[in-house]
């Protein structure tokens, strides 16, 4: 039984690294996902696989451990907010970039060679630049040279 | 346990509670005002730890009331107050730059708010006493930094940011199954517990490998040398309050993680971890300072010596000996500040000079204050005498002559090497941004007064660290000294009896 998890455990995670090394978004959070499966089905293999075995003290023993199903809960609540997160950002970087090729998200957010300039997908939501270099107040830090004139006349 | 145990939660929940209450829509004055007093209150409540501490006993928290090994503990010893205190200074400071610099866009969409969640994190992780919490911390952490570091969405922002984000989350998923390996091979997940639990079955391969395990996850938060690659694209990218803070302590908690699993929780087969660490702080320290001297934009020059520093917090722990540890502890302190300073600077330089770039010339008449200042970090970075960074690169450099392994020395020879290369790199930056004579047709933007306050406020504690570099060392001294008898620690958590696995509730609904 545990060979066979192992077994299954090593696929998950060697399928999710696979996805992983993609460039495509979808298929990233999807090798994302598959790692954390793997991790999960690894605490409770490590922790000891027992059939028919309640976690409940008040139930009839031999009890099954419950904190790696505890620590099983956590990990799997907090994945499902990274993956929420890391597909906002996905979808944010498409709205920004303006062109649906998501493998071009890949190593470099660029524009589209073809899109006309300053398109974006969503108008509504360009992100904030640099302060605006015309509202900032300019100084004369030296003193200009003085060009001297020629003097007329005698 | 002690009188003082709430000491353990309140830097976590002051800056948590600051953060829910930022939620709300208040006027800016009020916001500002709610996240300084939010920060300073973690300062103090972290300087309090630091002085119950200070005599070496270890203060304990214990969540739901369960005892050490079976319920979740809040633990801080004096090393753990020494980051915290640092990791609070930083936050003030970064709140402080974010409040004098408004962004009306960003915080619209709670920068300040995310910014308290991000201490409460980073807090969680110095205090937690137990490895899977750890996880638990981290996530904390790196969820409020995946929102900041896309927050805005500029194209910049949006690349790096998803490569950091992808980055930590394998990282992440690593930590759940080094967490499950070593509750599954020492059956339980406390720190103190674990180390009492590992010295009992002494050394074993098992553990060494869950141990090896975990030095690849920490290093890639902490931007170890072939997991750092990220660190160089991302920080830039930021908005420059939030780009301090994540650099001057971010990294720094992974290396806080190295330095307690490795200090205290696996130090049974210490060779192994300690001569992988020596060798990726090797690299490191090269790799950082070479990219520094290469680069030509304020930031990433900047980013590329917090990768050095990383190297020789590593190459300090490898060494592994008493002395080597109090000048890691020591040059935390360093590193953490003189970040900090550096990245202020940064944000005052570009603002004046409305470009990224160093390669300005002759600001020094426009902003001679701000160039004595980045003179002060510049020696401090590069480790030059009349600065606390030459006192903590001396003391590595002599702990590590001391070890005399060819590893060693070889450590030491890229130390030296890559100081010098980041005394360069420094020179490059005065060079194209302070010497020389401005051209007229460039403009010189004025600076708010509060935001160059902020980074001549960060240099004088750099300044600080060279005039008190005495007390700062004979405080690592204390706290190396704790960290080589891990027994303190063990006993402070779990207290002097054996653990005693509580009997069963007898009778009622058992059949």
């Amino acid at each position: 039984m545990e060979t066979l998890f192992a077994l299954l455990i090593g696929l998950l995670i060697g399928t999710g690294v696979f996805l992983l090394l993609s460039r495509s978004i979808v298929r990233v959070v999807l090798g994302l996902s598959f790692i954390t499966y793997g991790g999960n089905l690894a605490i409770l293999t490590v922790a000891g696989l027992r059939e028919d075995a309640p976690p409940l003290l008040t139930l009839r023993g031999p009890y099954a451990d419950p904190l790696p199903q505890a620590l099983i809960l956590t990990a799997i609540v907090i994945g499902f907010a990274t993956t929420a997160l890391v597909l906002t950002v996905a979808l944010r970087a498409y709205q920004v970039a303006g062109h649906d090729d998501v493998e071009a998200f890949g190593d470099s957010l660029a524009r589209d060679p073809d899109a006309q300039l300053d398109m974006a997908a969503d108008p509504e939501h360009q992100g904030p630049d640099r302060p605006d270099p015309a509202e900032a107040q300019v100084f004369v830090l030296a003193a200009v040279p003085r060009v001297r004139l020629p003097e007329d006349g005698p | 346990m002690n009188s003082l145990a709430w000491l353990t939660l309140a830097p976590i929940l002051t800056p948590l509670g600051f953060g829910l209450g930022l939620l709300w829509p208040w006027r800016r004055p009020v916001r500002v005002g709610l996240a300084l007093t939010g920060a300073l209150l973690t300062l103090a409540f972290a300087l309090g730890l630091l002085f119950a501490t200070a005599d070496g006993t270890v203060l304990v928290g214990e969540l739901g009331g369960w005892p050490a090994p079976f319920g979740i503990v809040m633990t801080a010893d004096q090393l753990t107050a020494w980051v915290s205190v640092l990791g609070a200074v930083s936050a003030l400071l970064a709140v402080w730059q974010a409040a004098a610099d408004p962004d009306p866009v960003r915080e619209k969409h709670h920068l300040l708010a995310l910014m308290q969640f991000l201490f409460a994190g980073v807090q969680l992780s110095f205090l937690t006493g137990d490895l899977f919490n750890l996880f638990v911390a981290f996530e904390v952490m790196l969820v409020a930094s995946y929102a900041l570091a896309v927050l805005g969405s500029t194209r910049e922002q949006l690349r790096e940011g998803f490569r950091y984000i992808v980055m930590n989350l394998a990282a992440s998923a690593l930590l759940v199954v080094a967490c499950g390996l070593s509750y599954g091979v020492l059956g339980t997940l406390n720190l103190a517990h674990l180390a009492q639990r590992s010295a009992e079955l002494g050394p074993n391969t098992t553990v060494t490998a869950v141990g090896v395990l975990l030095l690849i996850v920490f290093a890639a938060k902490g931007a170890l040398f072939p997991l750092g690659f990220w660190l160089p694209g991302t920080y830039p990218a930021l908005p420059p309050a939030v780009g301090t803070f994540f650099a001057a302590v971010l990294t720094k908690v992974g290396v806080y993680a190295l330095l307690r699993v490795f200090t205290t929780v696996f130090v049974q087969e210490a060779g192994v971890t300690n001569t992988l660490l020596l060798g990726l702080g090797t690299v490191t320290m090269l790799y950082g300072a070479l990219g520094a001297a290469s680069q030509r934009e304020w930031r990433r020059i900047l980013s590329f010596l917090v990768v050095s520093s990383v190297g020789y917090l590593a190459f300090g722990l490898g060494v592994g000996t008493v002395e080597a540890v109090r000048a890691s502890v020591g040059y935390f302190a360093v590193s953490v500040l003189v970040t900090t300073a550096l990245f202020s600077i940064a944000t005052v330089a570009e603002r004046a000079s409305g470009s990224p770039l160093v390669r300005v010339r002759g600001m020094l008449d426009a902003l001679p204050l701000l160039a004595g200042c980045f003179l002060l970090c510049a020696l401090t970075v590069a480790g030059l005498p009349p600065s606390g960074g030459f006192v903590a690169k001396y003391a590595l450099v002599r702990a590590g002559l001391a070890e005399g392994s060819p590893l060693a020395l070889l450590a030491v020879a890229s130390a030296l090497l890559s100081s010098l290369i980041t005394l360069y790199a420094m020179l490059n930056v005065w060079r194209g941004f302070f010497w020389g004579q401005h051209p007229s047709w460039l403009p010189v933007y004025r600076v708010p007064r509060p935001l160059r306050a902020s980074a001549y406020a960060a240099s004088a504690l750099v300044a600080g660290l060279t005039l008190f570099a005495g007390p700062l060392f004979a405080r690592a001294d204390a706290t190396a000294a704790e960290l080589r008898d891990n027994a303190r620690y063990i006993r402070g958590v779990l207290g002097d009896r054996p653990v005693m696995i509580p009997e069963p509730p007898t009778g009622g609904e058992v059949k």
